[in-house]
């Protein structure tokens, strides 16, 4: 009897493995549109409801439990705003200057826009749910191809760049951060200019690496970084230029290296997002599937 | 444990609650810059009030809904966790748990080699960009953070599943009920007397 127990349980452990490896293998190989995705975006929909739901639900007992962490980080960073806000008061009144001197030159280049994101239709969503490892930075958002969103959109929160959409049912969508390892964005240093791509750094998610930025061209730390959304008329990077990305927080070069090593602090929260804006519509862009 | 369909239903029930409480709650705290998993510790008060074979099961189920449910790649998250759970279930198998403390360990070690375990599949599988240090950090505060969450959640599981675990209705069973056929009425009749007024025959 006991041995029948132990091989029937071997044989279920077995299956189980066999079951897991086949999976793992199937979805790598298969397209986004094969049995296996369809399967796993029906279950997604069929959960987003019970998601949004308790992800309103329990916002008051999250917000309680963070408020007291968030009180210790405030301690710190009330000393650093300090002093920042010194340095942006003298930054803002050259701001000021240049911004009258720049919408006319924009006016004169028939190039008058209201934004970053102008042409685009913003769609606003709530985070309704996010994955609780570094090795997937995503999290999930309430409306989805419904509302017209599409893969490759780009997602930006108040505060600057978030991610990109990567996988869309009829009522929710997959953001996939720029935290994300399989993120990888073009951005552009202000305002010298100087373009590489900004990679993020796994297990990190309060840092982004600036990779092929030549050693020779000068960045300083707290220079902004926005992204260069370049196009050469075949292909194009899927986000617009001049979204806000986050600021230089270190640049480093090393003697055997061709490129500097620039990290960059993103603007957006990433780990504390509630709501975001999906960019729908907008332009064609070469290359990004519309 | 005594697995019935009232009990199997009360097991998908704990499965799709932790899942939703994990998505929408867990995973947006943050402990030292860590986000506390509950999956793994679920799976191992199953595994260590079921034996392996809930346990792997078990872990397999909730792997799987969680990448569902995250689109993420599915059998990853199944695969370590149904580990996770079979491990539990053997340990309880060969095993007494005698103190109180061996759940919350065993939970802080066994959430410990989860998420080791989905670091070394997530790295053979390929990660394109480069891995912080800091990763080494996210796993060992997970395990901490799993011995503090496993003191209320390893108790609440045991009183959903009460009515399954044969310990404790054997437990129950022991000291509700006499040794000899006919005892129980005869203490019945016993404890009647005894509660009799003075004086009334």
């Amino acid at each position: 009897m006991y041995r029948k127990q132990v091989r029937r349980r071997r044989a279920v452990l077995v299956v189980l493995i066999v079951a897991a490896l086949v999976l793992l293998s199937t979805q790598f190989s298969e397209s986004q549109g094969g049995p296996l995705h369809s399967m796993q975006r029906a279950v997604a929909s069929v959960f987003a409801p019970l998601e949004e739901g308790a992800t309103r639900a329990l916002k008051p007992a999250r917000d309680l439990i963070n408020w007291v962490d968030e009180t210790f980080q405030a301690r710190g960073q009330n000393s650093d705003l300090h002093s920042q806000v010194q340095q942006l008061r003298t930054q803002l009144a050259t701001a000021q200057g240049a911004e009258g001197e720049n919408q006319q030159l924009r006016k004169l280049l028939g190039l008058d826009r209201q934004g970053t994101l102008a042409g685009y239709k913003p769609v606003t969503a709530r985070v309704i749910g996010r994955s609780p490892t570094v090795w997937y930075s995503t999290v999930t958002i309430d409306p989805g191809s419904g509302s017209g969103i599409q893969i490759d959109d780009p997602v930006v929160s108040g505060d600057g760049l978030v991610g990109r959409i990567t996988d869309v049912t009829h009522g929710s969508a997959e953001v996939t951060l720029i935290t994300d390892d399989r993120s990888s964005v073009s951005a552009r240093v202000l305002p010298s200019g100087p373009e590489g791509i900004a990679e993020p750094e796994v297990g990190n998610p309060s840092d982004l690496l600036l990779d092929f930025i030549d050693k020779n061209q000068t960045v300083h730390q707290g220079q902004m970084v926005v992204t260069a959304g370049w196009s050469n008329g075949a292909i194009s990077s899927a986000f617009p230029p001049g979204i806000p990305i986050g600021e230089v927080s270190d640049a480093t070069v090393g003697e055997q290296q061709i490129y500097q090593r620039v990290h960059v602090q993103p603007f957006a929260d990433i780990r504390g997002l509630d709501f975001v804006q999906v960019a729908t519509g907008g332009p064609p862009r070469p290359g990004v599937p519309r | 444990m005594i697995i019935t369909r009232r009990i199997a239903v009360r097991i998908a029930l704990v499965i799709v609650a932790t899942v939703l409480l994990e998505v929408s709650f867990f995973s947006y705290l943050s402990f030292f810059g860590t986000t506390p998993d509950i999956v793994p510790l679920v799976v191992v008060a199953l595994g260590l009030l079921g034996g392996a074979l809930v346990g792997a099961v078990c872990g397999f189920a909730i792997g799987l809904l969680l990448d569902s449910v995250l689109l993420q790649t599915l059998g990853v998250s199944a695969l370590v966790l149904l580990s996770v759970g079979f491990l539990a279930g053997r340990y309880r198998e060969g095993t007494e748990i005698s103190n109180s403390l061996i759940p919350p360990l065993l939970a802080g070690a066994l959430t410990f080699c989860a998420a080791a375990g989905f670091a070394a599949i997530q790295l053979m599988l390929g990660v394109h960009t480069p891995v912080s240090l800091l990763v080494l950090r996210e796993i060992f505060v997970k395990g901490l953070l799993a011995v503090v969450l496993a003191v209320p959640i390893y108790p609440v599981i045991r009183i959903v599943l009460r009515s399954a675990i044969v310990d404790d209705s054997a437990g129950r069973r022991r000291a509700r009920s006499p040794i000899t056929p006919g005892a129980r009425r005869a203490g019945r009749v016993r404890g009647r007397r005894m509660r009799r007024p003075a004086g009334v025959s």
